[in-house]
């Protein structure tokens, strides 16, 4: 289409700026995407926290969970929850993800890929009962274990806690980590490391001086997606937890739900307080993403 | 549906025949002359042998039904059969053995069931929903709260069934508005070949041996079941159907002991013996303890202390474009023969205690039943306000369970 009209010579003057005014158009369909999944719902968000859910009238009132110690347990387990299976999952795909850099088979790399995409994105209800009946108390790897006189259970492990969350979150945090960290990985040019071997650097000066630098902000903003992807996730928890140990999306989850608990001022204001910490994950991913693909760029 | 003469014929000979007036050979005889192909036989008079297994002891023991030995009074059968179908929301045919009241209802009046496809599945507020917007609706099986919300909305008709006195005064409105018909009580279901030492009671939950045994079926908060298995606990331990702190301090006990799992009562958690011990309705533990069929052995018991139920009850919907039909579904539901079907799908009719007392349960059918007089300590909540205040009170206590 655009060739098309392009080549009317009556519309060349004004070529130029009907381009520009297409563009615009263009982007119609995100701008209005945007505006009814972003932007409304947000302002819907901080517009219902600053209301009393019953009466309406504007009130500071949903934000008093600040205050309340018990209130925060789901932040702080959120928090822990989100931080433990980050640097679980960050440290131990990035080693993955190294290693089928390392292995130079493309085959491999493939399989790694199409394998870490299905696993990234294997989560909810299944996955619930999959870790079930893997690690919960009559778990096969339980009972395995207990045969050879190892009890995990006795031994303070519970699969419905924060510490076992953290384990089945690792299982999707993993395959993540290796997605985002393979481009960079790859994109790493042997012949920086040759320059530098050329120049006398040892491995490990390569390493100080030029891998690190290059590799450690898509490695920081590669975690920072870990995080907020692990602080949003509601189903797998969920399910396997049935509400039991609290976090923030599920005790959202409850506030507009719960016949018992239905107060959605109070989940909005929770709502907020998510929101800001996924703002800074992600706003701090985006400024680190500008600085490093200055040097990624192929 | 139009008036169909032979329809007609059939739906007589049927329920002559389920009723045990006239003999199979004469039924078959009916048929026959009605100038009906072989198949066809076969079919009616299948369905109504499963149906006279189970109705005919019943049906001729009755002696408040009508015509024809059946519920409901002849000229209430005539015009319900008029009306043609009878349209029914959030009754869906796996549900507490409506399949086979439905089989009744059919082999005894031949009158048309509509509804359960589109709106079996409903929750009870879209049940009430429908009511309101589309005026399909004849009849509903909903929750308590809902029947009496139906009431105050003016969405349910008056309609005392016959049964009308055997039914306790907390399970019927006053004005006929709603009437409970069947209930589930806390019971708890113990998988015999982990568990070693005998659960009868709530204190014995606390035992040391069972360690991240002892489930309940979700988050209480949310779910309807485990919200009652909390409240339940209550009786046990100095509260009750007016005070579940008790129930909720409890389970603070439970957690602190390290009992209980997060793991939910479902029934794969308990066939794969996740969890050991589930408190749960008593219905779908004696279904998940047919289902295992000995793969795990599991029992299912009320506890020694007492729990509580929960009704379903039935309404009228105010605009039923079938209001006799509607009738005539009340008077089937509470009949000796649909109760005794309720049962045998696990629910607890609500005339329970008048056939138990009749002595019209079947044998063979109370033995895979908790004993009867388990359940006498059982309490029906119908009081809305109670539960209002209890789920309050559950609500900013069982945090204090969870986060502590």
């Amino acid at each position: 289409m655009r060739s098309l009209t392009a080549r009317t010579p009556a519309g060349a003057p004004t070529a130029a700026r009907s381009r520009g005014g297409r563009a615009a158009l263009a982007l119609l369909p995100f701008g209005v995407l945007i505006t009814l999944f972003l932007l409304v719902p947000t302002v819907s968000l901080v517009w219902g926290s600053f209301h009393d859910s019953r009466t309406g009238a504007f009130t500071f009132v949903n934000y008093s969970y600040l205050e309340h110690p018990l209130d925060l347990v789901p932040f702080a387990n959120s928090l822990e929850l989100s931080l433990a299976s980050t640097i679980l999952g960050g440290l131990v795909g990035l080693l993955i993800a190294q290693a089928i850099v390392s292995s130079r088979r493309p085959f491999i790399q493939e399989i790694a890929t199409t394998f870490s995409s299905v696993a990234a994105n294997f989560a909810g209800v299944p996955l619930a009962f999959a870790f079930i009946a893997t690690l919960g108390v009559n778990g096969l790897l339980t009972r395995t274990l207990l045969g050879a006189g190892i009890d995990l259970y006795s031994g303070g492990f519970k699969l419905y806690s924060v510490l076992g969350l953290t384990v089945v979150y690792a299982y999707w945090e993993i395959p993540l980590m290796v997605l985002v960290m393979l481009p960079p990985l790859q994109a790493m040019k042997p012949a920086w490391r040759e320059a530098a071997e050329i120049l006398g650097a040892s491995r490990w000066q390569y390493l100080r001086s030029v891998a690190i630098p290059i590799l450690m902000t898509p490695f920081i903003s590669s975690m920072l997606l870990l995080y907020a992807n692990a602080f949003g996730a509601y189903a797998t928890a969920y399910a396997l937890t049935s509400g039991f140990v609290s976090i923030v999306p599920i005790e959202i989850s409850n506030l507009i739900n719960g016949d018992v608990n239905y107060d959605p001022g109070l989940a909005d204001a929770l709502a907020i307080g998510l929101a800001v910490i996924m703002a800074v994950c992600i706003g701090g991913r985006a400024i680190l993403e500008r600085r490093s693909t200055r040097w990624l760029s192929r | 549906m139009a008036y169909d003469p032979l329809l007609a014929r059939i739906d007589e000979l049927s329920g002559a025949f389920t009723a045990g007036q006239i003999d199979r050979r004469r039924f078959l005889k009916g048929l026959i002359g009605l100038g009906l192909s072989l198949p066809a036989i076969g079919v009616i008079v299948a369905a109504c042998s499963s149906a006279s297994s189970t109705a005919s002891p019943a049906a001729a023991a009755s002696s408040t039904a009508g015509a024809a030995s059946l519920p409901g009074t002849a000229d209430l059968i005539a015009a319900a059969k008029t009306e043609g179908t009878v349209y029914q929301t959030g009754i869906p045919p796996e549900w507490v053995n409506y399949q086979g009241i439905f089989d009744l209802w059919k082999a005894d009046y031949g009158i048309n069931i509509d509804g359960t496809a589109t709106e079996g599945e409903y929750s009870s507020g879209q049940e009430l929903d429908s009511i309101k917007n589309t005026g399909k609706p004849d009849v509903g099986d909903v929750g308590i709260a809902f029947a009496v919300q139906a009431k105050t909305q003016g969405l349910s008709a008056p309609y005392k069934n016959s049964y009308w006195a055997d039914i306790p005064d907390t399970a019927k409105d006053a004005d006929g508005y709603w009437c409970c018909n069947y209930w589930g009580a806390q019971a708890f279901a113990v998988n015999t070949d982990a568990v070693k030492i005998p659960i009868k009671d709530w204190s014995d939950l606390l035992d040391p041996s069972l360690k991240n045994a002892v489930g309940i079926d979700g988050d209480p908060t949310k779910a309807n079941d485990s919200f009652f298995a909390v409240w339940s606990a209550a009786l046990a331990n100095g509260g009750g159907v007016d005070n579940i702190q008790p129930g909720i301090d409890w389970f603070n006990k439970l957690q602190q002991s390290g009992n209980l799992t997060a793991a939910r009562a479902s029934d794969a958690n308990i066939l794969s013996g996740e969890v050991k011990v589930a408190i749960k309705w008593d219905y779908l533990g004696l279904a998940v303890r047919d289902k295992a069929a000995g793969a795990p052995n599991i029992t299912v018991t009320i506890p020694s202390s007492g729990s509580l139920a929960s009704p379903y009850a039935d309404i009228v919907a105010a605009k039923a474009p079938h209001p006799n039909a509607a009738k005539l579904w009340q008077e089937l539901i509470y009949s000796d023969a649909a109760q005794l079907l309720f049962l045998k799908g696990y629910a607890h009719p609500i005339r329970f205690d008048v056939l138990n007392a009749a002595g019209k349960i079947p044998a063979d059918l109370a033995a895979k039943l908790p004993s009867a007089d388990l359940y006498k300590k059982v309490t029906l909540v119908t009081d809305i306000a109670k539960i209002t205040a209890a789920q309050t009170a559950l609500g900013a206590g069982w945090k204090i369970v969870i986060n502590s």
